[in-house]
This record gives C-alpha cells, sequence and structure tokens, in this order.
C-alpha cells in the first residue's frame, strides 16, 4: 500500500500539465461556488439587517386588531398610552420608540416642482429626540438636515424626491384623514433628502416629526406601533419571551421582525430557494468539469493500466493508486478553489458589487440600495474544500473501475 | 514444461465470429527460444496472450510447471504473472511518467522486495542490456530500440519463468531489431529463462532455435534448429 501510495504521488507531479488544468477546472467551480454563496447569503443578511434597521426594529407592539389591517394603514386602532409603554421598555433596558404610520394624498404644485400631481403615500411619524435608538435614519440625511421635533417638516427617500423632482426647501401638502376620521391637511416643506442602504426608504420614505403628526391628527399618546430593538442571534428569542408577558398584560400583540417584515421573509424564502438551485447548477457545471476531466486523464492512461495488470498488479492496488491520485487532484484544487475563492470573498465583503442600477431601476425584493456585499461562511468553504476532493474521487473511482473490466489485452490495444 | 493441449479460442466482433485458435497442441521446453511464426490474424497473438494469462480460453488447457493456469481464478493469475511472466510488447508499452529504472524496478516492487535488492537487482539488468547511464531518462528521452531495451529488462528483472514477447521488434529498425534479438538471445543463454516471441519477419525467425508457424488458428509445422 505504501508503494502504491508513492506511486500515485509521483503521478499526481509527474503528469504535471495534467494536475494543473484537471486541479484548475476543480478550483474554479470551487471558487465560483464559494462566491456565488456568499454573495446570496450576503444579499440576504444584508437584507434582514436592513428590514430591522430601517422598517421593523427587532419587533413590535400592536393593537392586536391592527395587524391584519395594516395595508390599510388604519389610525383608530393605535397602541394606547404608547409614551408609558416606551418608558417602560426603557426602564428594562430595553431601547423602544413610538411610530405612527398613516396613508395620505401627496399633492405637489407646478411651483416649485416640474409639474402639478398627486401620489397616495405612507407617512411615518417618528420621535425625532429617539427614534435612531431602534432605527438608522438618522445617518441617512444625504441633503439638508434632520428632523427637529414640532416642525411641519418632512425627510423624503431620495428615488421619490428623484421621481417628483423634489428639493430641499420645497413645499408639500397632504391630505389625510385623522384618527377620528376627519379630513385634515398637513402643510410641510422637505427639510432632508434621505439615501439609505434600504430601497424602501430610498423609494417610498416619508417621515415627518412624530409630534407633528399627533397634533394633526389628534393621536396624543396613542402610536401605530411601538418598536423595540433587542440583540439580534439567540438572545433575541430570550429577550422577546420575556416581553410577551407585558404585551399581554397591556393588550397588545407583541410581533418580531420575521411577522412584520413576513413580505420580505416569503419573498426571501423564495429567493433562498432559487438560490440554491442556482448554487446546485454551479456545483453541477463544476462536476460536470472536474468528472470531464478526470474521466480523460483515466481513458488517456488505458493503455498503461492494462500493462500495470499485466505485470502482476493487483486491480485493487491499481483502483487506489488511480483513487489517490485524483483525490490529491481534487485536494489541490479545492485546496486552490478556497484559497482563491477566500481572496475575491475578500474583495467582495469589504467593497461588494455595486447593483445600484439595478436595484433603482426595478424592485428585486432584497432590501439592498445599492452595494451588495459577501460574506464569510466557514461551513462553505468546509463544504467546498470536502465535496471537491471528494467529487474527484467518485469520478475517479467509477470509471477506473470500469477500466478494470476491459480485459487486459483490450486496454493493451487502447487507443 | 509448457504444454498447450487442445486450446481455442473465438472472438466475436458484433454478429461475427472470428476463430483465433481453432485446438492447438504445443509442449514448449524449458530454455527454449521459440518463434511463433505467421501472418497477421494468425492467431500469434492470442496465443501469447493465453500462455500469459491475460486472456481466457474457450476450451482447452495450459499447463506451465505442472500447474493449470487456465484453471486460475483472476487473482491467482494476477499473482502467476506478477510471479512468474515477463511481457515484452511491439509497441513497449513503458510508463511514461516513470524513468528507465523505475519502469524495471516496477517489476521488483510488486513483488514486494526491499528497496536496496530492488537497486542492485535493476542496476544489473540495465547494465546488461546496455542502459548504463540512461536511468533517470524517462521513455520520451530514449530512442525506440533503447525503450525496447528497458522492456526487455523490465520482462528479465524478476527472472521469470518465461518471457513472452509479442512482435518485439515491429517497430524497430531491421538494424535496432537485431540488436534487440541478440540481447533476448543473450539473455536467454545466461540466464535460461524461456522466450516465445511472435513475429512475422523473416529476419526475427532465423534467430529462433524453434520455429513454430501457425496460420488460421492452426499450426503448420514445428520446426527445430
Amino acid at each position: 500500500m505504501n508503494f502504491v501510495f508513492k506511486m500515485a504521488v509521483k503521478n499526481l507531479f509527474r503528469y504535471g500539465r495534467r494536475t494543473i488544468i484537471t486541479a484548475s477546472a476543480i478550483a474554479l467551480g470551487i471558487m465560483c461556488f464559494i462566491l456565488m454563496d456568499s454573495l446570496l447569503k450576503g444579499l440576504d443578511e444584508d437584507s434582514q439587517r436592513n428590514l430591522i434597521w430601517y422598517e421593523t426594529g427587532s419587533a413590535g407592539f400592536f393593537d392586536p386588531e391592527y395587524w391584519g389591517d395594516r395595508e390599510m394603514l388604519p389610525l383608530d386602532r393605535p397602541v394606547a398610552d404608547s409614551g408609558e409603554l416606551v418608558a417602560e421598555l426603557r426602564d428594562r433596558n430595553i431601547d423602544a420608540v413610538s411610530r405612527i404610520d398613516f396613508a395620505g394624498d401627496l399633492i405637489i404644485y407646478k411651483d416649485p416642482f416640474p409639474e402639478d400631481g398627486n401620489l397616495q403615500v405612507k407617512v411615518t411619524g417618528i420621535d425625532v429626540e429617539h427614534d435612531s435608538d431602534v432605527f438608522r435614519l438618522k445617518d441617512n440625511v444625504a441633503q439638508g438636515r434632520y428632523l427637529k421635533a414640532g416642525e411641519e417638516g418632512v425627510l423624503m427617500g431620495q428615488w421619490l424626491a428623484r421621481d417628483l423632482g423634489a428639493e430641499v426647501g420645497y413645499p408639500l401638502t397632504i391630505v389625510t384623514k385623522t384618527m377620528d376620521g376627519y379630513f385634515q391637511t398637513l402643510d410641510l416643506e422637505i427639510v432632508g433628502i434621505l439615501e439609505s442602504e434600504n430601497p424602501v426608504v430610498n423609494r417610498y420614505g416619508m417621515y415627518v416629526p412624530l409630534d407633528t403628526v399627533r397634533y394633526a391628527l389628534d393621536m396624543d399618546d396613542y402610536a401605530t406601533g411601538v418598536y423595540v430593538s433587542l440583540p439580534r442571534g439567540d438572545r433575541e428569542a430570550a429577550a422577546l419571551q420575556s416581553l410577551e408577558p407585558l404585551a399581554a398584560e397591556r393588550g397588545l400583540d407583541l410581533l418580531d421582525w420575521r411577522v412584520l417584515g413576513a413580505d420580505y421573509v416569503a419573498l426571501a424564502e423564495t429567493k433562498r430557494s432559487g438560490s440554491s438551485s442556482i448554487l446546485f447548477l454551479v456545483f453541477l457545471i463544476a462536476a460536470v468539469g472536474i468528472s470531464n476531466t478526470i474521466l480523460m486523464s483515466i481513458f488517456e492512461r488505458i493503455r498503461e493500466l492494462g500493462m500495470m495488470r499485466a505485470m502482476g498488479m493487483r486491480n485493487r492496488s491499481i483502483l487506489g493508486m488511480f483513487v489517490i491520485e485524483a483525490s490529491g487532484i481534487g485536494f489541490l484544487g479545492s485546496l486552490g478553489g478556497v484559497i482563491l475563492g477566500a481572496l475575491v470573498n475578500l474583495y467582495l465583503v469589504n467593497t461588494g458589487i455595486d447593483y445600484s442600477e439595478m436595484f433603482e431601476s426595478g424592485d428585486m425584493g432584497y432590501r439592498i440600495s445599492a452595494i451588495g456585499y459577501g460574506t464569510w461562511d466557514p461551513n462553505t468553504f468546509i463544504l467546498a474544500f470536502v465535496l471537491g476532493t471528494v467529487m474527484a474521487l467518485v469520478v475517479a473511482f467509477l470509471p477506473t473501475r470500469r477500466a478494470l473490466k476491459l480485459e487486459i489485452p483490450v486496454c493493451l490495444r487502447y487507443n | 514444461m509448457i504444454t498447450i493441449k487442445g486450446v481455442r479460442k473465438t472472438y466475436k466482433a458484433g454478429d461475427t465470429e472470428v476463430k483465433a485458435l481453432r485446438g492447438i497442441d504445443l509442449e514448449i521446453h524449458k530454455g527454449e527460444f521459440i518463434s511463433i511464426a505467421g501472418p497477421s490474424g494468425s492467431g500469434k497473438t492470442t496465443l501469447l496472450n493465453l500462455i500469459g494469462c491475460i486472456d481466457t480460453v474457450d476450451e482447452g488447457k495450459i499447463t506451465i510447471d505442472e500447474e493449470v493456469v487456465t484453471e486460475l481464478d483472476k487473482e491467482a493469475k494476477t499473482s502467476y504473472r506478477r510471479n512468474k511472466l515477463g511481457f515484452i510488447f511491439q509497441s513497449y508499452n513503458l510508463i511514461p511518467v516513470l524513468t528507465a529504472y523505475e519502469n524495471v524496478a516496477l517489476s521488483l516492487q510488486l513483488l514486494g522486495l526491499k528497496e536496496k535488492e530492488i537497486k542492485e537487482r535493476t542496476m544489473t539488468i540495465l547494465k546488461e542490456v546496455g542502459l548504463e547511464g540512461m536511468e533517470d531518462r524517462r521513455p520520451a528521452k530514449l530512442s525506440g530500440g533503447q525503450q525496447q531495451r528497458v522492456a526487455v529488462a523490465r520482462a528479465l528483472v524478476k527472472n521469470p519463468l518465461i518471457v513472452l514477447a509479442d512482435e518485439p521488434t515491429a517497430n524497430l529498425d531491421s538494424h535496432t531489431g537485431e540488436e534487440i534479438l541478440k540481447l533476448m538471445k543473450k539473455m536467454n543463454e545466461k540466464h535460461g529463462t524461456t522466450f516465445i516471441f511472435s513475429t512475422h519477419d523473416k529476419m526475427v525467425m532465423e534467430y529462433a532455435s524453434r520455429l513454430v508457424s501457425i496460420h488460421d488458428g492452426e499450426f503448420t509445422s514445428d520446426e527445430r534448429r
């Protein structure tokens, strides 16, 4: 066996060109697999993060009747005494903030906008002082400034502003209904344009100070939802569980980001199965490439194999030698693929790929506006490495065994 | 020492049946330098393959040193080839990535000998076949004649009972071919190894101490010299 192993290793280096070509094919396949996985997981992870940072927080308290009709943005099913709830949460060292989401008719006039028009919009009232405890809007002001408490100002997403021809300082009007159903008009001035990592903010975002909204809509201490920021990962579930009694005590529902972002989560699930198909295809292409090169390298050595058998080398020794050789090629290729994948992934993780044109021109479902970053997943690297090596072993095993079933004279005549 | 009795072999190529050997009987004695001569397709290679245990008979039996090799199972045949037989082929069939030394040493490595003995025996036989100083060359760096010398050394290094050579000079020019034959003859005389070689070349037949002619799978003459 020692002799077989030595001979296999020797062959590995002496058939240098074949080893390099085959190992390169494996390395390329492994690298593609790693990068594709990194990009898809990166898009998914960043989307989840941006969903939490800009839309849902980690979880929210809602009136039990609110969530079913959330699409209508009803104001008559609010969280009462929201300030008290927020204070209680803060007492428990949990960052919390109230928000009011309402629907309105945005009306703009030709001067200063390029043309007259109106548009159905969703407006969010945010607590200017504390919203940044849970959400990240404050860091996204690209032009103008952030809101001031009590002012009649509005922050607008940059893509929406571009579509409307809006700029900082432009006035606009929102016609809506109060909590009691009376019509109300808000005359606001654009104080800032938001450039966010989350395309929902850029495309639809309109944010007004919470106190301004409460005054206009007669909502006193009401909110449509009270949002909290919780640590992510394993501690999130425990924190949520600890908040359940508080929600029950106040007759509210506590919904986590998976429920609040159900549209994205469902979409992500679909995309994930699509991503798995893409990964499977990448894997399949790599597998075909690897099989092909290894098959070729075995078939071009059938005479050699016949000679070894004629000399009295046992079939299992020959099989072992070819399989060790192929595993060696698989090992070198997989190692190369993992190293190459890591190097290119370094760029993907740190610099990323700019998808801004693609994401701006159409809603892809991902909560990413511009740069899609890769991610590090050691499991993928291990999986890719093992798959590359094992695949080379398997694709060498079957044709070698088949070649060993040929009669020796046939092997010796093989061209 | 080698007894071939009633050996028949038929190959099937699609619907066509080719009767390669039609009931062959032959006795070969130890140390003979015997040529199986005949035109292409006469059954020479088939006969060598059957004696060499790399093909199976349809009928009949072959006995070597009182062992019926045609009745051995696959594993026993492999072992028999490894220990008792040496092969020389028309197209040398050297392993291209191994050096001349390694190609020859491979025969001994398969026998599980110690490295020191392998080295001694390999260097000795390479010297005998005139390849001293060329041990580290790979086949691609050797001429046809030199490659066939490596093949001869590889066949002989393990001191086999029989060396089977299938048209050993067919790929060589007449001068080189003659040199190889002289070398084989020298080895036959020196080591007493039985050589059985096939050919259709008259010059090669001249070197044989016994010439058996075969045509359409049947022997037509058996001439001792």
